[in-house]
């Protein structure tokens, strides 16, 4: 009893040191977007601020001139939610019919889908580039919507998670004349609610936080989400702490907020997809 | 009417009927993997196959490729008066230096945090949440952060510390500052991981080592790790398989300086494809066939694992 209790002092006084490391940033980018920039220059390391302003604020989202940072937060979220919406509907219809349904070379499909997991996203890069040009969506929300939903993991997840339910639940709704389509609609959709939470939650971030790709395919200013749009409001700021700590922080509320309300999901997800049970 | 036998017989056959025609409205199983085929074939299969063309021609993005054989691997493996050669030299040898440095890093802390939340201390919920809550931001954003922290006159870091370390622009800083994001940024995930792992040892073990003396060096290295072996190899593969594509942290931190010592592949490869001035992707495509390859190497231990979950 005596050594777990040492073992429990130490264990927390390592954490506590560790999370100031991990709190600190978080912090000061907080505090400091609640700074004026004519303090920050004067007075640069008080913790507090001495003057609260929410200028900063009002600066970031609403000038409107070379950084639209709240356009960029309201492009993110069409962006976002629109692809959560797609990736759920056809990874759900197709982990269905890998998992439950028979038909001719199912396995053969799904293998070679699983070893196209092995070739690397940067080769497709420039020739992913010339696709969405000749499509005509440089600039388009859809450029940085539909590719992304062409991925095989989601797929894999779901299907794993579809495999734990018995067959004999389709075999008796069918007896009752049930359809597949009825049975994956009625039957099947809310059984893998767990799943679907996961992958939505990890598709959100995924694409509110993708960086490389909306970089290369939004060039005008005002069609941009805010992730890429951050490195221009990084130049637009470089000398200006404020200014841009405020813009990182906006960038990163939703995210955060989502954290905030489902962690458990994201927790939980980490077990179901790093797939080695502990 | 009449024959009632006749009308008998064919509303029995009805009957049994309908179930087929039932069946006959059920859609065809590939009406349900069509649409992520298809999308998978536009946006992911056909692109990499064209990838790997692409690097074999003269391309600028606009007009039509120009079938050039090794020319391009020529040029940038062999050809050493090309800026080319330099790139890839420069640009595969600072994302081998990364992946080098964060790999160990991003196994090591995760792990013993991991170790000292098995522990179950106080705020064991608060701390968790903590170390896995950058996961969520975006590189931009934490890259303006800890450029505002690391900034010579105005960050903190150099405040509190009372140094005035240039640690963006002088080496080995810009390696310790891209490390320290890195590991700051991305742990969270390995964490819970191994969270999960420990607990799942059984207590009897380390009582049984306790009773034959092992100390608790000897318990960790030869009960704690072998335990968890099989996460810590996932981990390490698909840790470096995403720091392979680092690109965001030095192009928003360090700018790939000091004198390109921290400028990844992929950094050149954008600029080439895709910076200023006309577009040579076909040597862009080239360097992005040899990362491929790297990260391909790495890719097929974790298509293993997978399969054998399958």
């Amino acid at each position: 009893m005596k050594k777990t209790g040492i073992s429990k002092i130490v264990a927390f006084i390592f954490l506590l040191l560790m999370a100031f490391i991990w709190i600190v940033p978080v912090l000061y980018t907080s505090i400091t977007s609640f700074k004026s920039e004519a303090d920050i220059q004067t007075n640069a390391f008080t913790i507090l601020p001495i003057n609260w302003v929410i200028g900063n604020y009002q600066d970031v989202l609403f000038d409107n001139t070379s950084a639209p940072v709240a356009k960029w937060f309201m492009n993110s979220l069409i962006i976002s939610v629109s692809q959560t919406i797609l990736v759920l509907v056809i990874v759900s219809l197709a982990a269905y019919a890998y998992s439950r349904m028979k038909f001719k070379g199912r396995d053969a499909i799904f293998v070679f889908l699983m070893a196209t997991m092995m070739f690397p996203a940067v080769v497709n890069l420039i020739p992913l580039y010339n696709i969405v040009d000749k499509l005509g969506w440089v600039n388009n929300y859809l450029a940085a919507i539909v590719p992304g939903a062409a991925g095989v993991f989601n797929i894999f997840l779901v299907r794993q998670f579809m495999k734990g339910i018995p067959m004999d639940f389709d075999e008796s709704a069918r007896v009752d004349g049930a359809s597949d389509f009825q049975i994956f609609l009625k039957l099947i959709l809310p059984l893998i609610k767990p799943v679907l939470t996961v992958v939505a939650l990890f598709t959100f971030t995924a694409s509110w936080n993708d960086f490389l790709w909306p970089s290369i395919v939004f060039n005008d200013v005002e069609k941009m989400p805010i992730t890429p749009g951050l490195q221009l409001l990084q130049g637009m700021y470089a000398l200006d702490v404020a200014h841009a700590l405020t813009g990182a922080l906006v960038a990163i509320v939703p995210t955060f907020i989502l954290y905030l309300f489902t962690q458990k999901y994201f927790m939980e997800s980490l077990s179901l997809s790093s797939g080695v049970k502990g | 009417m009449i024959n009632t036998g006749v009308n008998k017989e064919f509303n029995m056959s009805a009957g049994i009927e309908k179930n087929p025609s039932k069946k006959s409205f059920k859609l065809s199983p590939y009406l349900y993997i069509g649409p992520h085929l298809i999308l998978f074939t536009i946006f992911f299969l056909f692109p990499t196959l064209y990838g790997i063309y692409i690097s074999f021609t003269n391309w600028d993005l606009i007009g039509a490729p120009e079938f050039v054989g090794f020319a391009n691997y020529q040029e940038i493996l062999f050809n050493q008066d090309s800026t080319f050669y330099d790139q890839l030299r420069t640009g595969l040898g600072n994302t081998f230096k990364f992946v080098l440095f964060t790999v160990p890093a991003c196994i090591i802390v995760p792990l013993l945090l991991a170790a000292g939340l098995n522990a179950k201390p106080k705020g064991l919920k608060f701390f968790q949440a903590l170390f896995y809550m950058p996961t969520l931001f975006s590189v931009s954003a934490v890259m303006i952060i800890f450029s505002m922290l690391f900034s010579v006159s105005f960050g903190p870091i150099n405040h509190y510390l009372s140094v005035d370390t240039n640690w963006l622009a002088t080496q080995p800083y810009s390696w310790i500052a891209l490390v320290t994001v890195t590991v700051w940024w991305t742990i969270g995930a390995n964490m819970i991981i191994y969270q999960a792992a420990l607990n799942g040892i059984s207590k009897d073990l380390y009582e049984a080592a306790s009773i034959d003396g092992a100390n608790s060096f000897q318990r960790f290295f030869r009960i704690t790790l072998p335990s968890i072996r099989a996460q810590i190899l996932y981990t390490v593969v698909i840790t470096t398989i995403s720091q392979f594509n680092v690109y965001g942290q030095p192009l928003m931190l360090t700018k790939g300086g000091p004198t390109s010592s921290t400028t990844v592949l992929l950094m050149y490869i954008q600029e080439n494809a895709f910076g200023t001035g006309i577009s040579i992707a076909g040597i862009g495509a080239a360097m992005a066939v040899i990362l491929g390859l790297c990260i391909m190497v790495v890719s097929a231990i974790q298509f293993i694992f997978l399969r054998q979950r399958d």
